[in-house]
């Protein structure tokens, strides 16, 4: 944070009343991150990659609608996730991108302050020492909501424009939940490199410690993944049973990456077809009718998944808390 | 000149000869007659039944060295029966034959319908010095002046919700051609359609002394009890008409409907737990309906039981409450399954598809927002902590 010469009226209220020095913090942080030119290049490329998946999904959308398709009712959601395969459907691009942002966003929060001499200037102001931390998380996480809900907003409106129907109430919460499960993904990646930025005294060293666990769970970590499956692979021989443990082993490994999880729950948001995330047994599906879940029963599904992410992002956050708290932020 | 004489004498003797042959012949043939003209049929006795019409062929033989006049005429026919005299395309009376020559003519008579049994004998003659010619024709029965509608089957049993398709044979046994209404007094809720040759018709023209074959299809209304039905059909014109009742037994229908008392085919069930639904077998037939047995068709590891198993007897028109205990697979996963419910006797079954929507467990959610209470908690705690010093 930047020490301005603060004038009265950007700390008042609408009301008038004096802020509460906890919004005082946020209304600055948040103020620094919109100014910053790293976020109006970020907000730009996120921008312009969700234009591009938008123009792709609407002018591929009449051959998306396919008669006999349990989703037909829910085609305002294909907006999503169609795509002609040059370019990617836009909730691939906010697992791509998502993290990009929230590393980009935290990773100097505490050591820039910290390398620049003003941490220890604003600890000399009477206020908790949490209330730092606590408002650059909030800071970061309120541009980021706003962010996402704007960009969802914004295919909504657009997607009106072009398709001419509305989209119904179910569809309108899930689209709705799907920007809340992104905003909690970011939030994971943005709780790391904050975790980071207290770590390690320099921006540089945290920005890559970031860009490193990005890339590992983005590319290597599939790689690996494949190395097992094929260390690991039952012989043919192998009964049902077998197969399915196997396929079961692999799938709960990949779900130690945060994009996976963030992949299950937006697919099973956007596409209500979606039964189940794991292998199926003959048994199961027998008798099943191919039809859309309910909005609850999805959420059921993908919970353990927003269970993961959330408990993941609340960790990043506590380790950061604990570790700001202990640090010694006096000298440089 | 000797031998001149001698061969007139012989041709002479030759001509003779064959006047005297041809005489002797002409009296052979029938009563000889004073100018030698000659009536002949083969068939002077014919045996018909009312309503044909008999075709004599009939020659006039000149035996006389003139021409000859016969004039025609039918004398002793009863006055209601005609009759033509026919040659060369003409109605005649009269005809003339060169010397030596015959010729023929036809005499067609038609008998009609209404006609007693018997023989009638009747004259035909031509001329008054022509022996006339007596013809006899037999009349084998009673002749009636009526229509006719008959069938070889005219009872018929079957259940109700069949057709019953009867053929009958509509005759005009009178002298007229006739225009015929099909008509039938059936009770309300009966349909009867007379088809003749394939089409459905309500009336049918006919040639006097013709035959058709008319089709009568009877429905009986749904809602019919056993029991044995009578229905009169007829063909009628304004001058002769024609009964006939046919009779349909009907044995009852078994016909059974299984649905539940709101009618509502879906539900909700809990993956591994069990679901009650209530279902109500219904005899919509005429018959009691015995020893109805409920089964289902379930996804695998699935579990339908029903209370009761049995129903011992179900009377027509009532249902009777059947409590199914559903029991979903507790790997079965969200959504929608089918399962198929069926009730059945030996003589009917009824089906009952159900669209299942299964749920998982609340327990698993409410696990993990305990998950997510507990890390909200440690940071809580950590903000206790170390936040406020």
């Amino acid at each position: 944070m930047k020490i301005h010469h603060t004038n009265a009226s950007g700390w008042l209220g609408n009301s008038g009343k004096i802020s509460h020095p906890f919004w005082v913090i946020v209304q600055k942080e948040v103020a620094d991150y919109v100014r910053s030119w790293r976020f109006v290049i970020l907000v730009a490329l996120i921008v312009l990659t969700c234009a591009g998946s938008m123009y792709t999904a609407l002018t591929n959308f009449s051959k998306a609608i396919k008669p006999n398709d349990p989703e037909g009712t829910f085609f305002f959601l294909k907006l999503f996730t169609i795509t002609d395969g040059t370019l990617p459907s836009f909730f691939v691009f906010i697992s791509f991108l998502g993290p990009l942002l929230g590393i980009s966003m935290g990773f100097d929060a505490i050591n820039s302050e910290q390398n620049r001499g003003t941490l220890s200037r604003v600890m000399s102001q009477p206020i908790h020492r949490d209330y730092l931390i606590n408002a650059k998380f909030v800071a970061a996480l309120t541009v980021i909501s706003v962010l996402f809900f704007a960009l969802g907003f914004l295919i909504i409106g657009l997607g009106l424009i072009t398709i001419g129907i509305p989209p119904t109430a179910e569809e309108f919460l899930r689209m709705i939940f799907f920007l809340a499960l992104s905003i909690v993904y970011v939030a994971f990646w943005l709780n790391l490199s904050i975790l980071f930025s207290v770590k390690f005294r320099q921006a540089a060293t945290s920005a890559l410690a970031g860009i490193s666990v990005w890339l590992f769970f983005s590319v290597f970590y599939n790689l690996i993944i494949n190395l097992i499956a094929k260390a690991f692979s039952p012989s043919p021989m192998a009964t049902e049973y077998q197969v399915i443990g196997y396929q079961k082993m692999l799938l709960n490994l990949m779900r130690i990456s945060p994009s996976q999880l963030f992949s299950e729950g937006t697919t099973t948001l956007l596409m209500p077809s979606v039964r189940s995330l794991g292998p199926l047994t003959m048994e199961q599906v027998q008798g099943a009718i191919p039809s859309p879940l309910p909005l609850g029963q999805s959420l059921l599904l993908v919970w353990p998944q927003v269970t993961g992410l959330l408990a993941g992002t609340i960790v990043c956050f506590a380790l950061s808390y604990v570790a700001f708290m202990r640090k010694e932020i006096r000298s440089r | 000149m000797e031998e001149n004489f001698m061969n007139v004498r012989r041709i002479l003797l030759c001509l003779f000869l064959s006047v005297l042959t041809g005489l002797s012949t002409a009296t052979a043939y029938a009563a000889s007659d004073s100018n030698g003209v000659t009536l002949y049929t083969p068939y002077t006795k014919i045996s018909v039944s009312p309503g044909q019409s008999i075709d004599y062929s009939i020659d006039v033989i000149n035996n006389s060295k003139e021409q000859q006049t016969a004039e025609l005429a039918l004398s002793g026919v009863p006055r209601s029966w005609k009759y033509q005299i026919q040659s060369g395309g003409w109605n005649i009376s009269q005809l003339s034959i060169l010397p030596g020559e015959k010729k023929s003519f036809s005499l067609k008579i038609e008998v009609p319908y209404q006609v007693n049994k018997g023989n009638y004998r009747f004259k035909l003659t031509a001329g008054a010095n022509i022996e006339p010619l007596a013809l006899t024709v037999n009349i084998a029965e009673q002749g009636t002046y009526e229509t006719s509608f008959t069938t070889d089957q005219p009872n018929m049993q079957g259940h109700s919700g069949q057709n019953f398709t009867f053929r009958t044979t509509l005759k005009n046994q009178t002298a007229n051609q006739q225009l015929y209404a099909l008509m039938a007094d059936a009770t309300r809720g009966w349909t009867v359609t007379f088809k003749s040759a394939g089409q459905s018709v309500t009336s049918v023209e006919m040639e006097a002394n013709s035959s058709k074959d008319i089709t009568v299809e009877i429905t009986p209304p749904a809602e019919i009890g056993a029991g044995t039905y009578k229905i009169p059909v007829s063909a009628e014109t304004s001058s002769t008409s024609a009964k006939l009742e046919l009779e349909v037994v009907i044995t009852g229908s078994y016909s059974m409907e299984l649905t539940t008392p709101t009618g509502l085919l879906s539900a909700e069930i809990t993956a591994g737990a069990q679901k009650k639904i209530q279902l109500s077998v219904r005899n919509t037939g005429t018959s009691v309906l015995s020893d109805i047995s409920l089964s289902s068709s379930t996804p695998s590891k699935w579990q339908v039981e029903f209370d009761p198993k049995k129903i011992d007897k179900l009377l027509p028109g009532k249902d009777a409450q059947v409590t199914a205990t559903i029991k979903a697979d507790k790997n079965a996963i969200p959504g929608d399954y089918v399962l198929n419910l069926e009730s059945r006797t030996p003589e009917v079954t009824a089906k009952a598809t159900f669209r299942i929507s299964v749920q998982t467990s609340m327990l698993w959610g409410w696990v993990g927002v305990l998950i997510i209470a507990a890390a909200l908690g440690s940071v809580f705690w950590l903000f206790r902590k170390y936040g406020r010093r």
